[in-house]
């Protein structure tokens, strides 16, 4: 983990400095972040947020060990320039919480030319962009994500609990995502059991359970490409520690 | 090698019961009885012939799947944790169920806070699942007749499916494997494995046998028994009611396992981020070493 080269978390003073970045998004991400409630508690003491657009009033960007992004890159919007520029050199590592910074999300919907910014017409999630791509270390899905898997991907990254962690380094590589990906990953590859975890977990209710089959049904119009569903789907990847062949 | 031993087969469990009912199946008395002194304020299962979930929140309503059909359990999930605000939740289906439950519990992912939210988790000993049409089609292949299933049934370490003109029959493991579902055929946790209580199904309707997982499968038996002592009559399960249902398992998981490696050989797709689980098998299944974690959230 190489936000911690020069830290050491038996210095008493240490404190991960966490930041959160937005850029074009519905600020939901950061929002699901801020309501972890009580146990954001626990710890408080571990975690000092420096930056944030909601929660901080700075306006520079300041060094941080982990930057959290929302939202998709705006080619069209100077200040979204200026900022992943700032964000290659500040942040150690960075994180994209949610479906517009980690697969493109509800952007990919987006076509400008709309009021108030017309000019705001092409968004790219910050898993494709070259100059921060090295620093991306993790993609969260979901839109937005669950506040309980905010709270319990933030432990583990200080506890740097590989084995929760690994999936969301695994999905920093996969730039689409979509309700599709649960019948081209899943379902036409056998792998499918009906377990209907995939439709609990769609934010818009795109995937619905269909009785008949048995399987998933799928709503192209209504998915907002966060990838939570092939996320729950405990056919995508190892669902945890239970049964392991290692 | 991967070793075909009970604790592979089975997993990890702290006791076995033979479970007697009064005139009802167990399983559904337990979650009746379980709703009736509220130990759980929620049952998450599918209708009696498992074709579709169901959120049961009264004790004069459950009913639970005896068929090996059960599909879209977890579909309800976001219902019974965030709309219904339900805290103690007990959840029952095949082993497939809790990976989809477990994997939400412990990465968060889904449905918000389901990680306290489920009180029981109970699996059924599950040979594969299949759709109606695969049930009619199975049925023709073993009888020769149309008819549909009614109840499924494990009786000296075979399968058996009562069919709806009342005729039983024996479902030998081979055919079986044709017709189930295509990823129950890549499965190796039939046993349920991570639940708390895995429940069999056995030939007197109001007989199961109880495999306890969990401290907390063990307690609430206890609570079930101390608020209704007459109401189910437990009793330790012998050495040959267990190795009878290994005989089966053992049979069904060689089945498996030749489906797995022929896939890896074949070099047919897996989904992406899945970490290799399949090939990961292939490679330990030759090799010496094994290490079977399990863990009960």
């Amino acid at each position: 983990m190489f936000y911690r080269d020069k830290l050491s978390f038996e210095d008493e003073e240490f404190k991960l400095k966490v930041g959160f970045l937005h850029f074009s998004s519905c600020s939901g991400c950061q929002v699901a972040f801020f309501d972890m409630f009580e146990e954001a508690v626990e710890i408080l003491d571990t975690v000092e947020l420096v930056y944030s657009n909601m929660l901080t009033k700075r306006r520079d960007l300041p060094r941080m060990d982990v930057a959290f992004v929302e939202g998709a890159l705006c080619i069209e919007d100077p200040h979204h320039l200026h900022l992943v520029k700032e964000l290659q050199k500040k942040a150690k590592l960075i994180v994209a919480v949610g479906g517009c910074a980690s697969f493109g999300g509800v952007r990919r919907l987006s076509c400008g030319n709309q009021l108030p910014q017309p000019q705001h017409q092409s968004f790219v999630p910050i898993t494709e962009v070259d100059l921060v791509k090295p620093k991306v270390k993790y993609a969260i899905p979901g839109c937005p994500p669950n506040p309980s898997l905010l709270y319990s991907f933030l432990l583990a990254l200080l506890e740097v609990n590989e084995d929760f962690l690994l999936p969301f380094e695994l999905m920093t590589f996969s730039t689409r995502a979509s309700g599709m990906d649960i019948f081209a990953e899943v379902v036409n590859k056998g792998f499918c059991v009906g377990c209907g975890t995939c439709s609990t977990a769609c934010p818009t209710r795109a995937i619905t359970y269909n009785y008949e089959c048995s399987r998933p049904a799928f709503n192209p119009g209504l998915c907002v490409y966060c990838g939570s569903c092939l996320a729950a789907c405990p056919q995508s990847f190892k669902p945890y520690p239970q049964p392991t062949y290692t | 090698m991967v070793a075909l031993n009970s604790r592979f087969l089975l997993g990890k469990y702290r006791e076995a019961f033979l479970v007697d009912g009064k005139g009802e199946n167990p399983v559904k008395a337990i979650f009746t009885l379980m709703l009736k002194f509220g130990l759980i304020d929620g049952l998450l299962t599918a209708s009696e012939d498992g074709n579709s979930p169901r959120l049961i929140l009264k004790a004069e309503d459950v009913e639970i799947p005896v068929r090996n059909t059960c599909f879209g359990v977890n579909s309800l999930l976001k219902k019974a944790v965030q709309k219904y605000r339900l805290s103690r939740l007990a959840v029952f289906g095949p082993a497939c169920t809790f990976d989809g439950l477990n994997k939400t519990q412990y990465f968060g992912i889904g449905c918000n806070w389901t990680k306290t939210a489920v009180a029981l988790k109970v699996s059924f000993l599950c040979p594969g699942v299949l759709t109606d049409t695969a049930f009619l089609s199975e049925v023709v292949d073993i009888t020769g007749k149309r008819a549909g299933v009614s109840r499924f049934y494990f009786q000296k370490g075979e399968l058996r499916y009562q069919l709806k003109n009342g005729e039983e029959v024996a479902v030998p493991p081979a055919l079986h494997h044709r017709y189930v579902n295509s990823a129950c055929r890549y499965c190796l946790n039939m046993a349920g494995k991570g639940t708390d209580l895995t429940a069999v199904y056995l030939k007197e309707v109001n007989r199961a046998l109880f495999i306890v997982r969990s401290e907390r499968g063990l307690s609430t038996l206890a609570q079930i028994q101390r608020n209704s002592p007459s109401s189910l009559q437990f009793r330790k399960a012998g050495k040959e009611d267990v190795d009878e249902l290994l005989s089966f398992l053992k049979e069904k998981v060689l089945l498996n396992i030749s489906d797995i490696i022929e896939r890896v050989e074949l070099g047919l797709p897996v989904p992406k981020w899945n970490d290799n689980k399949l090939r990961k098998f292939y490679r330990i299944w030759n090799s010496v070493d094994v290490n079977s974690e399990e863990e009960v959230f």
